[in-house]
């Protein structure tokens, strides 16, 4: 395929085939370094808390939690929305941006798949441990009576989540899967130790690299990103709908399914960047995630925070436009309210802040990118407390308006989905590729 | 692939023949003389009774009760002032069945020259959502680095060429229609409009003032317009003196412009599809309003395109746009008639899952009388036709498919105009004749004149640019 002149290298540095190979699988056949093991300490540590506070909301219930019954939903779904949201990115990155032919993504799929299945089993704990009865929790599939549960609601966009986020688990999981093989099969290949040629070879699944393998695992990854773009969409959309099938003013609104697929995309982007930007440091990949990378990275996010700011300022102009008054209080007291504080934060992170990847500076600047990438991490999760928690701490009836603040079992489970997630990645990280070495051979001579 | 790189590209020039004209011309005359032929029909006959009244009854009852319930609906909003409210209804309800010659109790009810103006809105706003559509898509191709269209660039230069005289056409007749279509501004020029003791008082509408006013038609739009103007003659000469210039300085500030206007676009095409379209149902209001219009903004001007590049392959031009990016366009065409369908369905569902009076009535009344067979044609040419059409690999490749494809989508998309404008602007009486026909046809001549005529004043590839050679090349793979 040609490419014009202007187009910049997708891989910097000369690398060679060899080089890739010998660069990509350094992490996995050496001894973990000292900020591996700092970093995978801490996040053990971080596990540990959502062990103790997981616990503690089983052993003694969910009165450990703040949620009330005005505020039935709370961190928890927040939290829900927030991971679900996260995992938008991997899919996104390795399906759309597949069928877009965006040969930018090659470095960075990899990482963005293990990011969206971490996030989303971080996401399932929580509507899982909100249903109070943990060992019951095969009751939110469509059983025979005989088991126990009544049958489920079909009518329910609960139930519809429980379907859109496990068939997303499962194709992702697969996509990612079927992507390792071949770079599995390359670890295997140069194993030194016993148990390495025995686990490698295990997963790598009789890998031989042969032309017909790899015109199948071609056809396989065009199938899957063909079924997983509508996952991306779909999934989000009926995120949107557990709020907005029902009649609560802020939460019943039009736009909300491509309004929440946008704000997941942004903020998946967000975790991408704050995660990859770690790995470029720490593993000192800067010439497979180049700068190029990082802008394209940025435009991502100023387009979909952009997007996502357009569905803040439509929702408020219709409110005002709408003559509801229900509707007006809902969105004055989210500017004005005792909440305001957390929309204004919502507003700066995910509106103003990335406004500033006008700038190419901006756009090139590793330390600076990341602290945008926190930000807006931040800013997408204060997006879903300020939809949750200002929608239903003022319902219609002023007698059971209520203040709502996590108690530490909540904010002990949020901190520890935190410690579940890096402990899944640095364990990938160490385990396996996070670059895709046979994808990346095919660029390293192309340009952008 | 081992293809021969192609790095050499005859320059080709688009001739706007005689006989190209005199069919644009042509369509303009014919389509006007049937549509003031169809509006003097449709004034002979409009104070007869709809036959509608003696076959099927029931119907039309059932239309009148949607109407009321709508107003009903209103009414509980109107603390105080409901049961006055809905008197006035049945009055505005009179007039609209009888109409008699008195223009001043027809003033709430929609006359004939509604039925006109509503007609010369759909056309306007529709053709021009073509070249807004065409204007976005290149700033996209720019913003996004992408190689694959360049070689198609001129065909929507062409395109967006007609937003200049679109939106003129659109101002003028938004000015005109003002009284008639509106339903607000008919309110805000009565006595009723801010005297809360008057029996016709609308609490709803007078909320909206701040929106609803003269200053957003009178300034507020033309404002958005020439600002898009401004941008698109930037584009557009940035990319004519490309083709004098070498290196990177146009294709760099273009690319600057492009952002710019994305991001402006967005905010004020949002603000015009809720002043234009939205309005018209004064009391109704949807947040995926403005995404609905641009998806239909987008997926049309992707048919236009497909269509004005069919017909200039077929003419002999553009040889050298190949089969890969003919299927690449084709791919586009399919995924925003998948977009439109998931808006569609997004905005559909949650409000038939809520159910609430004051959402529901707008579906309502597209769902009763002459409405709904069309509601149902609009998502099968919108969305259900063109996706089995245009899903098969080889169909995107083929040009007949494509046109066929093309014209499903942009008549679909007529009629899902149609749908916004017309139950609200015009009502029962409404349908779709010579009046109609004739006026889509005028805009149409006047369309295609406008764009062949763009098309012919510059070349018709983009050489310069520095990814030309990358479309000229383009190869998906296997």
């Amino acid at each position: 395929m040609y490419s014009a002149d202007i187009r910049q290298p997708l891989v910097t540095g000369g690398k060679t085939y060899a080089n890739v190979t010998e660069d990509i699988c350094r992490p996995i056949e050496n001894k973990p370094t000292k900020s591996w093991w700092t970093g995978f300490i801490i996040a053990i540590i971080l596990l540990l808390v959502l062990v103790v506070s997981l616990s503690w909301t089983v052993w003694e219930g969910i009165g450990t939690w703040n949620v009330n019954k005005s505020v039935m939903w709370g961190w928890d779904i927040t939290n829900f929305v927030f991971w679900v949201g996260i995992g938008h990115a991997g899919t996104l990155i390795s399906a759309i941006l597949l069928l877009f032919r965006q040969k930018w993504r090659m470095s960075i799929n990899r990482s963005a798949e293990a990011m969206t299945i971490f996030a989303v089993f971080c996401a399932a704990i929580f509507p899982l441990f909100h249903m109070g009865r943990i060992w019951m929790m095969y009751w939110t599939l469509p059983l025979p009576n005989a088991f126990g549960s009544l049958w489920v609601n079909f009518h329910s966009p609960l139930l519809w989540d429980v379907f859109a986020i496990s068939t997303y688990l499962s194709v992702s999981l697969v996509f990612w899967y079927i992507g390792l093989i071949p770079d599995i099969a390359t670890i295997r290949d140069r194993a030194t130790t016993k148990a390495r040629k025995f686990w490698y070879g295990l997963f790598a699944m009789g890998w031989n690299g042969s032309a017909k393998s790899w015109g199948r695992y071609e056809i396989v990854a065009l199938i899957l990103a063909g079924i997983s773009t509508p996952l991306v969409l779909s999934v989000h959309t009926i995120v949107s709908m557990d709020f907005a099938t029902s009649v609560i003013p802020g939460w019943h609104t039009t736009i909300f399914p491509p309004y929440f697929v946008a704000g997941a995309i942004f903020s998946g982007f967000g975790m991408v960047l704050t995660l990859l930007l770690i790995v470029r440091q720490v593993m000192n990949y800067k010439d497979y995630i180049t700068t190029e990378h990082l802008e394209a990275m940025t435009k991502v996010i100023l387009l979909t925070g952009s997007i996502v700011g357009l569905a803040y300022i439509t929702e408020f102009v219709i409110a005002a436009y709408s003559g509801y008054e229900y509707e007006q209080y809902a969105f004055a007291n989210r500017m004005f309210g005792p909440y305001a504080w957390a929309y204004w934060t919502m507003m700066f992170c995910n509106l103003v802040a990335p406004q500033v990847f006008w700038s190419k500076w901006a756009r090139t600047t590793p330390w600076f990118i990341f602290i945008i990438s926190i930000i807006v991490n931040i800013g997408m999760w204060f997006e879903r407390f300020v939809i949750i928690v200002t929608s239903l701490h003022r319902d219609f009836l002023p007698s059971s308006w209520v203040m709502y603040h996590a108690s530490w079992v909540e904010v002990g489970i949020f901190l520890g989905t935190f410690g579940l997630f890096f402990t899944c990645f640095f364990l990938f990280a160490k385990f396996m590729p996070v670059i895709n070495m046979a994808e990346i051979k095919t660029i390293i001579k192309d340009k952008e | 692939m081992g293809h021969h790189i192609i790095k050499e590209v005859k320059q080709e020039k688009f001739e706007f023949t005689g006989r190209a004209k005199l069919v644009a011309i042509g369509l303009f005359v014919v389509g006007t003389i049937l549509a003031i032929v169809g509006a003097m029909d449709v004034q002979e006959h409009w104070d007869d009774p709809i036959d509608k009244v003696e076959t099927s009854s029931e119907s039309d009852a059932h239309a009148e009760e949607a109407h009321e319930d709508h107003h009903a609906t209103l009414a509980q909003h109107d603390d105080g002032h409901g049961g006055t409210h809905s008197e006035e209804t049945q009055d505005a309800h009179a007039s609209e069945k009888h109409s008699e010659v008195d223009t001043h109790t027809d003033s709430h009810g929609p006359t004939w020259m509604s039925r006109v103006w509503a007609n010369l809105l759909l056309n306007s706003y529709y053709f021009w959502l073509f070249a807004v559509g065409a204007i976005f898509f290149i700033a996209v191709n720019y913003v996004a680095n992408a190689g694959w269209a360049v070689m198609l660039k001129r065909i929507m230069e062409a395109q967006s060429s007609y937003l200049i005289i679109g939106s003129i056409l659109l101002v003028g007749i938004l000015w005109g229609a003002k009284d008639t279509l509106y339903h607000w501004s008919q309110y805000f020029n009565s006595a009723d409009a801010g005297n809360p003791g008057s029996p016709g008082y609308d609490t709803i509408l007078e909320s909206k003032s701040w929106l609803l006013n003269n200053g957003s038609i009178f300034f507020f739009i033309p404002f958005v317009l020439l600002v898009w103007i401004g941008i698109r003659w930037k584009l557009r000469s940035n990319s004519k003196a490309e083709d004098e210039t070498e290196g990177l300085s146009m294709f760099r500030n273009s690319s600057r412009w492009s952002a710019g206007f994305i991001f402006f676009f967005a905010f004020s095409f949002s603000a015009l599809s809720w002043l234009i379209i939205m309005s018209i149902d004064a009391h109704w209001y949807s947040t995926m309003f403005s995404i609905y219009n641009f998806a239909i903004s987008f997926v049309t001007s992707l048919s236009v395109m497909m269509l004005i590049l069919q017909y200039l392959k077929s003419k002999g031009y553009m040889e050298m746009v190949s089969d890969e990016v003919v299927h690449d366009l084709g791919k586009f065409m399919f995924a925003f008639c998948l977009f439109w369908g998931y808006i569609f369905l997004s905005q559909w569902l949650l409000i038939w899952y809520t159910n609430l009076p004051e959402e529901t009535i707008y579906f309502d009344a597209r769902l009763t009388d002459q409405f709904k067979p069309l509601f149902f044609i609009n998502l099968f040419m919108c969305f259900l036709a063109p996706f089995l059409v245009l899903m098969m690999r080889n169909a995107k490749r083929a040009p007949q498919v494509l046109l066929l494809a093309a014209a499903i989508i942009l008549i679909g998309h007529w009629v899902d105009m149609y749908l916004l404008i017309m139950p609200g602007a015009v009502g029962v009486k409404s349908d779709i004749g010579m009046l109609e026909i004739g006026t889509t046809m005028a805009f149409a001549g006047i369309f295609i004149y406008t764009v062949l005529n763009s098309l012919s004043r510059a070349n018709m590839y983009p050489v310069n640019h520095p990814y030309f050679l990358e479309s000229v090349n383009h190869d998906v793979g296997p």
